[in-house]
């Protein structure tokens, strides 16, 4: 407690209080029944909204009251978007509005959303079968978004760090409010006309995460399901899932990560083509080393086999060798005998060997045997043959 | 456009030329023949990633359908 000399002025205090309800606040949704509503000439809006046992007052600034798409309307029950602050003049507490949804329109969003995905269910739109898997290297690649947004320059910055030679193509579409829905229908089929796309990302960048009602379009939805090449969904938005993130075949949070999801990365695509290059020579390598290894082996198979064959011609040789030598000297002995034998006979037949025995021979000049006296006429001269020479002769008168 | 052998065309087919240069029982002949179309593939997938342009060109049309004739031109342009 303080003295009283130290009392506290009352501007401090209302300060004091007006710094604890402020410092650090946020806004927040508040749901309540309108009541009050008084519009000053001045534009600023004064309303209470209350519950069945709390009522807080609440402004809502010109500015944003001219803004304003809701009508109030007393006893409506209403989301209100706000801040609570002190007004310093009179310290009396305010929800500083900024933003008014008839709680029925939110219901009725809500329930038009469930009733458009059960459709989307009930014809097998949502199954993860239905899903296609992105090409692995994207040459063309269909932007869906608003080109007064960042999304394409987004996707641009990421196709040049990852994947510089993809074509990118841009379709523009309004991406919120009324004429959304329709726009993003007509983008998704100029795209079913143009060749050769790999996929598609349609997005936005963050922006209003409250105005996301075209990505939960039945039309849109649709048309994504019917796309003929893969789609990502990029809606800008971490928490809220939308119906065309549940239709498309890929969702992404943003389109950074959609391009990522699209493109691949040329480094991981470099280490791959080095690798294959690798193999590739390695391949050959191997190949030719093998040949070569079969090559060696073939020729140490016909050489050793024609050695092989030598061996056994040799040994075929010399069995018939060893079989033919004794067979010959039979041969040459039967021979040498009997080469004897008529040897002797030859020899008992022979003059000189009869000669030896006493005989001799007479022969005229010209060899003619003289055999009897009519041969030998007084005077001829002839040759007589003995045992061991010849002797010239004549006949006597 | 669509008919040229893409990368992933080339990629693939690279692996399947490994894979069958891998066989030794393949003749010398194909050997080299399949070593020299991997090798053309592996010029046109380095090239590939060499490329450092990146193409941004919107997709136009004037119909309120979306059925016109299609014109594709220079973002911005």
């Amino acid at each position: 407690m303080t003295a009283l000399d130290e009392a506290w002025t009352v501007s401090r205090l209302a300060r004091m209080i007006k710094g604890r309800v402020e410092d650090g606040a946020e806004p927040v949704w508040v749901r309540g029944e309108l009541v009050g509503i008084k519009r000053y000439p001045s534009g600023h809006l004064y309303f209470g909204l209350r519950d069945a046992t709390s009522k807080v007052d609440c402004t809502i600034w010109r500015g944003v009251a001219s803004r304003l798409r809701t009508e109030l309307i007393e006893g409506a029950e209403v989301f209100a978007l706000g801040m609570a602050s002190v007004w310093e003049e009179r310290t009396s507490l305010r929800f500083t509005v900024t933003q008014v949804l008839p709680a029925a329109a939110v219901g009725a969003q809500a329930q038009s959303v469930e009733r458009i995905k059960q459709a989307l269910l009930a014809d097998g739109l949502l199954d993860p079968a239905r899903k296609r898997p992105l090409p692995a290297f994207a040459a063309r690649v269909v932007v869906i978004t608003s080109v007064a947004g960042a999304v394409v320059h987004d996707i641009i910055t990421v196709a040049r760090r990852r994947w510089p030679s993809v074509e990118l193509l841009v379709v523009n579409s309004a991406v919120q409010g009324e004429t959304a829905p329709a726009e993003l229908v007509r983008a998704l089929h100029i795209v079913s006309r143009l060749d050769a796309i790999d996929c598609c990302i349609i997005g936005r960048g963050g922006g209003g995460k409250d105005d996301l009602a075209a990505f939960n379009d039945e039309a849109v939805c649709r048309a994504i399901a019917a796309s003929p090449v893969p789609v990502i969904s990029a809606v800008g938005h971490e928490v809220d899932v939308t119906l065309a993130d549940l239709v498309a075949d890929v969702r992404a949070a943003t389109p950074s990560q959609a391009a990522e999801f699209a493109l691949p990365d040329r480094h991981d695509v470099a280490v791959r083509v080095a690798g294959l290059h690798t193999a590739l020579n390695r391949a050959l390598r191997n190949l030719v080393t093998a040949r070569r290894a079969r090559m060696d082996r073939t020729r140490d198979r016909i050489g050793a086999a024609l050695l092989d064959q030598l061996r056994r011609s040799e040994r075929r040789l010399l069995t018939v060798q060893a079989r033919l030598a004794p067979a010959l000297s039979r041969a040459v002995d039967t021979r040498r005998s009997k080469l004897a034998r008529l040897t002797a006979q030859l020899h008992a037949l022979s003059p000189v060997a009869v000669l030896g025995r006493g005989y001799s021979l007479a022969r005229a000049g010209d060899g003619r045997l003289l055999r009897q006296v009519a041969d030998l006429p007084a005077g001829t001269a002839f040759t007589l043959t003995v045992a061991d020479g010849a002797v010239a002769a004549r006949v006597e008168d | 456009m669509a008919n040229a052998p893409t990368l992933g065309d080339d990629l693939q087919r690279l692996e399947e030329i490994v894979r069958r240069l891998e066989d030794e029982t393949l003749e010398l002949e194909t050997a080299l023949q399949l070593f020299e179309e991997g090798v053309g593939r592996l010029k046109a997938a380095q090239a590939r990633l060499t490329e450092a342009e990146t193409r941004v060109r919107q997709v136009l049309d004037d119909s309120a359908t979306g059925d016109g004739p299609l014109r594709i031109e220079p973002l911005g342009g």
